[in-house]
């Protein structure tokens, strides 16, 4: 099976399947405990913070380990809620764990604010300077689009809101960044950003929220104070140091040229055939979109899997909703979106592989064509 | 034209004939803590240059620096050759909207212009070309600072991002930091760092009475600290049967006192073995019953090397206030007992005397305790 839906999820590696293991089975000590044995636990946990800062490109803040990305973007966000006549701003790009918390906020009352997106698939800086004022409290915001791939120009964002809105709190969803695409926190100077292992090859179930100062959240769950008080339970040690294995395995430069050439030749093969239409937002080289005219994009997706070749439909966490939301938010042809899928790599994929799933994409499509015409 | 970072460091120039040790500890200094980075490094009178470096770094090589004792300043800046078309080419591009000011200094003496002349004329160069520029010399919001340095370099910069000053590590030598895992010591270690004192630290462990817990958060804290004071040897100290054997026959009222004078004992032993010139402490002047005049005039009896005790002035909220900014408060509030409070009196003495403590101590084989807390002492290595 060849599987282009990385962005998605990806396959764990092995490697942390036997640390997973370890921590599960032998050294299972919770790391609250008063013993020898969970103090050194306690301790690796650190170590991890410590590593992730590292990779983040900062020697500020800390990381507080939690669920994965969704819970994350709600300690995010919910944690910065404050009382009094603040302004929420989010772009509509968002994944709906942020857009689903930010009309939550709009339910309750709270003053919250859409940013358009360009046709481009990046944040409008016009629109956005529109609605950055002294009230505002909190800007959330995609690096990489799940959908589309598009790159916010996280730098230039930061930038307008110490202009705009000195105030507010500034957080990134990174989860389609943090360990694929090189970047930096402090270059980005953002105060949140959020990511998720299972995107790079860890455990599902474990994420984190960077955040530059412990004081600019509350929690949102109350219990017995574990991760500096912001995220009570137990620690998912197991996942915890999978996480960490997948982190010291992967060399972020180094897959990110492995990708532009897996994306090189999969593009040059499907651009062969006149009825595919590639979607390129000149964003990350992990995603694209392809629409294959005249055949839905969920057609196709049956159809390849039974080739076994998986692709996606836009974020699994909505695609069994009609149409793709963020898709027809950038302006692109309704008839185009329903005949979309999402195609997403990982690095260590070959080239043979990604060869013979372009050219199984365009024998089923020409195949269906035939057949529904 | 080039990006640089523009460095200013402090009081080395007060330093006479020292000035070139000094300077090139701190030229050191700066590589060690920049060693995970690539970058061209070049030393002008006066100043530090770095170039070449990768862009996206740049914050966190600016972040890097600030913990660099002896730094006062940095400066994103440009870098272009000292002559006045090639200064006001780059002072024309600079878009200002409101008040600015031009901040002209001249190193070099050479250059045709005295410093209030060329201040003048590129104040001009920008106000022909923004319409909304206007200047404010006394409370300017955009600062323009030039400076014509010499070998024909000239820095252009806006503002400066504050170092934390001091001297380089390790130009006044090395001491022993005695570190409990409350919120004093670290800072007290941190404060003789910012002197140029290079840190070794011991900790008194007393397991099983305190947890493995209270032991790990002084590794965290001096990992925090190693954040300033690069790599630090951290000393564990295994305090159990001293204090079982004080709490059995000494007095209660003088147990802290014995104990704080055994480990000041201990601390100048190590000292001895590894060379350290002082000892450090976190006292403050009246904080607790260990740390009256008296107190202190007890402990401090049985040491010869200088003690210093950088907080002995300082207000506990002017302590916490430090520990926050080098960040090792979120370590130092966590709940573990350190060794101090296991065996804790009721009353401890509040104004004890040499004579009273010396003859409590004789009930103790204290050489032979010593002997075996130092010989079973566990050294670990610290880097961030």
């Amino acid at each position: 099976m060849i599987f282009l839906d990385n962005a998605g999820t990806t396959k764990m590696f092995e490697e942390c399947a036997e640390t997973y293991s370890f921590y599960a089975c032998q050294e299972y000590y919770n790391p609250s405990a008063a013993t020898r044995k969970s103090a050194k636990i306690s301790a690796e946990i650190n170590d991890v913070r410590s590593l992730i800062l590292k990779k983040l490109g900062t020697m500020e803040g800390t990381v507080i380990f939690t669920g994965g990305a969704t819970e994350s973007n709600n300690l995010a966000i919910k944690g910065a809620i404050r009382g009094g006549d603040y302004e929420y701003v989010f772009s509509s790009g968002e994944h709906p764990s942020v857009l689903n918390v930010a009309k939550s906020l709009q339910m309750q009352g709270k003053t919250v604010h859409f940013v358009k997106l360009q046709k481009n698939g990046q944040i409008d800086p016009e629109d956005l300077k529109s609605k950055l004022n002294q009230k505002t409290r909190l800007i959330s915001c995609m690096f990489v689009s799940n959908e589309t791939g598009a790159i916010n120009d996280i730098k230039e964002l930061s930038k307008l809101r110490d202009k705009l809105a000195p105030n507010a709190l500034l957080h990134i969803d990174a989860v389609q960044g943090f360990m694929k695409i090189p970047f930096s926190v402090e270059d980005f100077k953002v105060d949140m950003l959020t990511f998720s292992a299972h995107k790079f090859h860890g455990p599902k179930g474990v994420g984190g929220l960077y955040v530059r100062k412990l004081n600019y959240i509350k929690n949102i769950v109350d219990g017995g104070g574990q991760e500096y008080g912001l995220r009570s339970g137990t620690e998912n040690v197991p996942g915890i140091m999978a996480l960490r294995t997948a982190i010291e395995k992967i060399d972020v430069r180094k897959n990110y040229e492995n990708v532009q050439s897996l994306k090189q030749k999969f593009n040059e093969i499907i651009s062969k055939e006149s009825g595919i239409k590639i979607l390129d937002f000149q964003g990350s080289l992990y995603i694209e979109s392809l629409v294959f005219t005249g055949v839905k994009g969920e057609t196709m997706l049956h159809a390849l899997e039974e080739k076994n070749v998986i692709v996606g439909l836009g974020s699994a966490c909505s695609s069994k909703k009609a149409g793709n939301r963020v898709l027809s938010e950038i302006g692109i042809d309704k008839n185009d979106i329903i005949s979309s899928c999402r195609v997403s790599f990982n690095a260590y994929q070959t080239l043979d592989e990604i060869e013979k799933a372009a050219d199984i994409i365009i024998k089923v499509y020409n195949d269906i064509r035939k057949r529904v015409s | 034209m080039k990006k640089v970072l523009f460095i200013k460091f402090g009081e080395l120039f007060l330093k006479g004939k020292n000035k070139k040790e000094f300077e090139r500890l701190l030229l050191e200094n700066i590589k060690r803590k920049l060693s995970s980075f690539s970058f061209n490094l070049e030393q002008v009178v006066g100043r530090i240059i770095i170039f070449d470096y990768d862009e996206m770094e740049e914050n966190l090589i600016i972040q890097n620096l600030t913990t660099v004792f002896g730094l006062i300043g940095v400066s994103k800046a440009i870098e272009v050759a000292s002559n006045f078309d090639e200064i006001s080419d780059f002072i024309s591009k600079i878009e200002i909207d409101g008040t600015f000011r031009v901040n002209v200094k001249r190193a070099d003496k050479n250059f045709p212009l005295t410093s209030v002349e060329l201040e003048r004329k590129l104040g001009e160069v920008v106000l022909n070309h923004n319409k909304n520029a206007k200047v404010d010399l006394h409370n300017p919001e955009h600062n323009i600072n030039v400076e014509v340095r010499f070998n024909n370099e000239t820095f252009i910069y806006y503002e400066t991002i504050k170092c934390d000053g001091g001297l380089p590590l390790g130009s006044g030598g090395r001491a022993l930091l005695l570190l409990s895992g409350g919120i004093d010591s670290p800072v007290a270690g941190y404060l003789m760092a910012k002197r140029g004192l290079k840190i070794e630290a011991v900790h008194f462990h007393s397991y099983p009475y305190t947890s493995e817990q209270a032991k790990e958060k002084v590794i965290t804290l001096a990992k925090e600290l190693s954040k300033y004071c690069d790599e630090i040897k951290l000393h564990v100290v295994s305090f159990t049967k001293i204090q079982e054997q004080i709490h059995m026959n000494c007095d209660s009222e003088y147990m802290i006192t014995i104990m704080r004078r055994i480990m000041m004992r201990i601390a100048e032993k190590i000292c001895e073995q590894n060379e350290l010139g002082a000892i450090i402490t976190g006292e403050s002047l009246g904080q607790v019953a260990s740390q009256t005049m008296q107190s202190i005039n007890v402990t401090n009896s049985v040491v010869t090397l200088p003690v210093f005790r950088p907080l002995i002035a300082f207000d506990k909220e002017d302590i916490v206030e430090i520990a926050k900014k080098i960040g090792t408060f979120e370590t130092s509030i966590l709940p573990y007992e350190d060794c101090c409070t296991v065996f804790l009196p009721k009353h401890p003495v509040i104004k004890p005397t040499i004579k009273k403590a010396v003859c409590q101590e004789k009930f103790l084989q204290i050489d032979d305790l010593i002997r075996e807390a130092l010989n079973t002492k566990e050294e670990i290595i610290i880097r961030r």
